[in-house]
């Protein structure tokens, strides 16, 4: 399927990455944007409230651990729970199974009209396209995904979609498509889009949304927002329909309790998300509201092969979005140059082992491994570590460019070689220098170190090793050299 | 019994086939004897020898004897960062052995020292002969203010400085090494010295090592945002501890045109500032 | 092979262990699932009462006391006065039975529409820790009434604030069993930043959540 994902020939637009983080570098409107985003500062007020933050992110991490290692177990459990209550469960192996599953649901239930709520599994289906394709109309209800919506584009952040669109892009689109007057404010903005959804959740036929967690104990969904279009999509419509990931699961409610701390707070610096949404079947008899159908679709699409690898630890990822709130590269760039479904650090390691390592290269190394992302991760991923895995993986499969093997190899055999390497930096110290000139500095550097002095200078060599004015050092005081 | 060790203690000379072999200076003070060596780090060697210089006389007026091992190269940082783990394994048995005789491991670099002591154990993971020398070299591997605060208390440092300087927060040094308070407390000691924090000196430069080059134009983006901050304390000098950060944040400074905000590293400024 | 048993055993074989679950593998979920421990928590040595209205109002709600279910009535035309709100309401049946006819302000017990502006509910219980209120589905605790609504007023007996989540759990497994169909928590109103990460009050649902904590 043609995409904003994949181009006609079927190519990755992650594969692009480079040049299009570069666009995003030069786009004035994507730097003003993202430039007025920042959670980091909210986190770090909201971990700072807690006396325990880093034994609760180590809870957190043991919790989804646990989830892991009987992974299947669990979703057994979960199934027997939920259908228990009168939930169906279905299980999607590929992303085009979530679609089908989607559409023979509602096409039983005669449906017309689609809300949803944020669900990222929907878009690697890209189930609104094929929705839309059988027929019906499809309206996302978080503030941020309607907007994107709107504009025909894909998020840029898993919790914050729009981050990169300004109030002035918001209420161009507002106006073209609500065909009202052109609103100047943020609350304006606000205020027409919640009088517009009010009105399709009220005539939905059917509610889609993700699920934060599936608690096995009891065979429910989990369902944070703080816009409230998560009761609303679980509340209103006939039908509703979750769909999550495999890795989701979580045994208990004590479990999903601690999670929670971690979340919120690692998401928009709170201390708990305003809505919080635990449903476990449809309407029951006299129940005044609730939908008459409650289905949850399982999703493996690429997660089950990184069970027992040695990626696995990113599958107890909570899509809290703190990793890409603290990465400068996401920072400077936004989400839509990483090109595929999860933006920043996470996004960096799972678009890789879910559409494949030669289609997405240039992610794990897009990266300068400070470990920002690392340190706030609630649940305690290594990810600079996992990134350094997929680097490894690539030189292992010789996806490197020959020239960087090349390099590499040359590096390496001299660096094993002191009397080899003492000469070459030696040399590269006075070729350095004299490229350095009287200021000192090299403006341009030849082949791979182009991409340094593109917008930098480079600050010269002195002209002589350490090794060589060691050796020189006049004695100090008596005794050996 | 003496708990001072003997100044005549034979010292293990590494193979060093025709290099310079191991370099002594003089133990001249009263502490307990400390055989310190100094990695000096593939990056100061090459591009700022002072900074090495600055370290070792910072070592000794600590009263440190200070070993060089004349064959050291690098830590294999590119090699393991760029997936070359084959290569990286082979440099790290080589500062294993290199090191070995010496009680400290002291390094001029959080990255360096955190390769060490944070990376090393997994890069080494599979061989288990290197385990024992594993664990002594990781254990006595410190970051140069950490060494200098934690291991030896330095109470007075030779340099001057007159002026404001903020002081950047290198990663590796601040998430691998705790790197954090050191520096701070030894530049207080410094006369004439005033530091003024940034609004988040410990947010990356954008370096990363060959990041900076196959990502050029988003590490130079990075090192502005680095820049402006810098720029907003109004501070004569930016002072940091680990030579990739100091290249980068001095190329973009002066690639926009400051040509007067000095980039200095912490060993230097605590050593003297001193010009090539 | 359905999807079902292929990801089921897609699982198991990367897990490195047999096609079926073992006994073991049963008896350790078992133990989990009747153990339920609790995980490590903040500290939570504050005055429930206390740390719930604090947090509450941090979460932007307003809070009131009354001594009395008798005297909600008054607190709640007190409130929908001083906030110049319309004096009608939809409320939970058990708040509507109240005796509103000397509040001046128009209770029906019904479920609430999309043009209703102001919700009265109870809760089922309250959480300290995190000014939150904790609502089980029934046929007489309509969800509608706390979400549709542009101001939601709950009146919360004392008796029914725990200091956490877990607590909230926990009474609620033994007071109802089984879940019902939705359990819903509400810390203030709702709330989005999705245009330039600037907070707007008020996204879908209510604008105002008033708290009335009753026998304090």
């Amino acid at each position: 399927m043609i995409s904003q994902h994949t181009d006609s020939t079927g190519t990755y637009a992650s594969v692009h990455f480079k040049s299009r983080a570069h666009d995003k570098l030069n786009d004035a409107k994507v730097q003003r944007a993202m430039r007025n985003f920042n959670l980091a500062a909210a986190r770090s007020r909201a971990v700072a409230e807690v006396d325990n933050f880093e034994d609760l992110r180590t809870a957190a991490a043991a919790i989804r651990d646990r989830s892991l290692a009987d992974l299947d177990v669990w979703l057994e459990r979960f199934e027997r729970e939920a259908t228990r209550r009168g939930t169906k469960v279905h299980w999607a192996e590929t992303h085009d199974d979530i679609n089908r599953i989607v559409i023979e649901i509602a096409k039983a239930a005669s449906v017309r009209k689609v809300i949803k709520s944020k669900s990222m599994v929907s878009e690697e289906s890209h189930l609104n396209a094929a929705l839309e394709g059988a027929g019906m109309q499809v309206v996302e209800t978080d503030l941020g995904e309607y907007i994107i919506q709107l504009a025909g584009e894909t998020p840029s952040h898993i919790i914050a979609p729009a981050i990169h669109k300004t109030r002035d892009d918001v209420a161009d689109l507002f106006h073209e498509h609500h065909k009202t007057p052109r609103k100047q404010s943020i609350s304006e903005l606000t205020m027409e889009a919640r009088k517009f959804l009010r009105e399709h959740f009220l005539s939905a036929d059917m509610g889609i949304s993700g699920s934060n967690f599936l608690i096995a104990e009891t065979g429910s969904t989990f369902i944070v927002t703080n816009e409230g279009n998560g009761r609303m999509t679980t509340t209103m419509p006939r039908v509703h329909v979750a769909i999550t990931g495999i890795e989701k699961v979580v045994p208990t409610l004590e479990d999903v309790s601690a999670l929670m701390r971690v979340l919120a707070r690692s998401a928009t610096g709170q201390s708990i998300s305003n809505y919080i949404s635990v449903n476990t079947g449809p309407k029951q008899p006299g129940d005044a509201d609730g939908p008459e159908e409650m289905h949850v679709i399982i999703v493996d699409a690429g997660r089950s092969q990184l069970i027992g690898s040695d990626m696995q630890e990113a599958l107890r990822c909570i899509r809290c979005g703190a990793c890409m709130n603290h990465c400068p590269v996401y920072q400077n760039i936004g989400g839509h140059a990483y090109g595929w479904v999860y933006p920043g650090p996470i996004g960096s390691v799972l678009t890789p082992n879910y559409i494949g390592l030669q289609n997405a290269l240039d992610l794990p190394n897009a990266a300068t491994l400070c470990n920002q992302c690392g340190v706030v991760c609630p649940v305690r991923i290594p990810l600079p570590d996992l990134m350094r895995k997929l680097r490894e993986k690539q030189v292992d499969r010789g996806l490197r460019p020959k020239s960087e093997r090349f390099a590499l190899k040359m590096w390496a055999w001299a660096a094993a070689r002191p009397g080899i390497y003492s000469l070459f930096t030696r040399i590269a110290a006075r070729v350095g220098k004299s490229m350095g000139g009287s200021g000192g500095l090299i403006h341009k550097l030849p082949g791979g170190g182009a991409g340094w002095t593109q917008d930098r200078d480079m600050p010269a060599p002195g002209g002589k090793t350490f090794r060589e004015l060691y050796a020189n050092r006049p004695s100090k005081g008596g005794g050996g050299r | 019994m003496s708990l001072e060790r003997s100044v005549e203690r034979p010292l293990r000379q590494p193979r060093t086939g025709r290099l310079r072999s191991i370099m002594l200076t003089p133990y001249r003070g009263t502490l307990p004897e400390m055989k310190v060596g100094l990695f000096v780090t593939c990056l100061v060697d090459l591009m700022r020898p002072r900074i090495g210089f600055a370290a070792l006389e910072l070592l000794e007026s600590a009263g440190c004897e200070v070993i060089v091992p004349g064959t050291q190269t690098c830590c294999g940082q590119p090699g393991y960062n760029s997936g070359d783990r084959a290569a990286a394994q082979a440099l790290a048995r080589k500062v294993l052995r290199e090191f070995d005789a010496c009680d400290y491991v002291v390094v001029p670099s959080g990255s360096c020292s955190g390769m060490i002591k944070a990376h090393y154990p997994e890069l080494l993971a599979d061989d288990p002969a290197d385990k024992a020398a594993l664990d002594r070299l990781t254990g006595k591997t410190y970051e140069l203010t950490d060494f200098l605060v934690n291991v030896v208390k330095l109470d007075k440092v030779p340099g001057r400085f007159s002026g404001t300087v903020t002081y950047h927060d290198s990663c590796s040094g601040l998430r691998e090494m705790g790197v954090k308070r050191q520096p701070r407390e030894l530049l207080a000691k410094v006369p004439g010295l005033q530091l003024k924090e940034m609004t988040t000196p410990e947010y990356c430069c954008g370096f990363g090592g060959t990041f900076s080059v196959k990502f050029g134009d988003i590490s130079a983006r990075i090192a502005e945002r680095k820049c402006e901050d810098i720029a907003g304390t109004g501070a004569d000098a930016v002072v940091l501890g680990d030579l990739g950060c100091m290249l980068n944040i001095q190329g973009r400074l002066r690639r926009l045109g400051n040509t007067t905000t000095r980039v200095l590293h912490v060993a230097e400024v605590l050593a003297g500032v001193k010009d090539d | 092979m359905s999807s079902r048993e292929a990801i089921l055993s897609r699982i198991r074989k990367a897990r490195g262990v047999a096609a079926e679950p073992t006994g073991a593998e049963q008896a350790r979920i078992e133990a989990h699932l009747r153990a339920r421990p609790i995980s490590t928590r903040p500290s939570l040595e504050w005055n429930p009462l206390e740390r719930f209205r604090e947090q509450c109002v941090r979460m932007s709600s307003t809070v009131d006391g009354v001594a009395t279910m008798s005297e909600v009535p008054a607190a709640v035309a007190r409130y929908l006065s001083s906030a110049k709100l319309p004096m009608q309401a939809v409320a939970w049946p058990g708040i509507a039975a109240l005796d509103w006819s000397a509040s001046g302000v128009a209770v029906e017990g019904r479920p609430a529409g999309g043009d209703d502006l102001v919700g009265i509910t109870g809760v089922h219980l309250a959480i300290a820790e995190t000014g939150t209120l904790m609502f089980l589905s029934s046929p007489t605790t309509y969800a509608a009434t706390s979400l549709l609504p542009e101001t939601h007023i709950a009146v919360v007996p004392v008796g029914v604030i725990v200091p956490a989540m877990e607590e909230a759990w926990d009474r609620t497994r033994r007071e109802t069993g089984d879940l019902p169909r939705a359990v819903n928590f509400v810390s203030g109103p709702s709330r989005t930043a999705d245009i330039e990460g600037q907070l707007q009050i008020g996204a879908h649902g209510p604008f105002r959540v008033h708290v009335i904590v009753v026998g304090a």
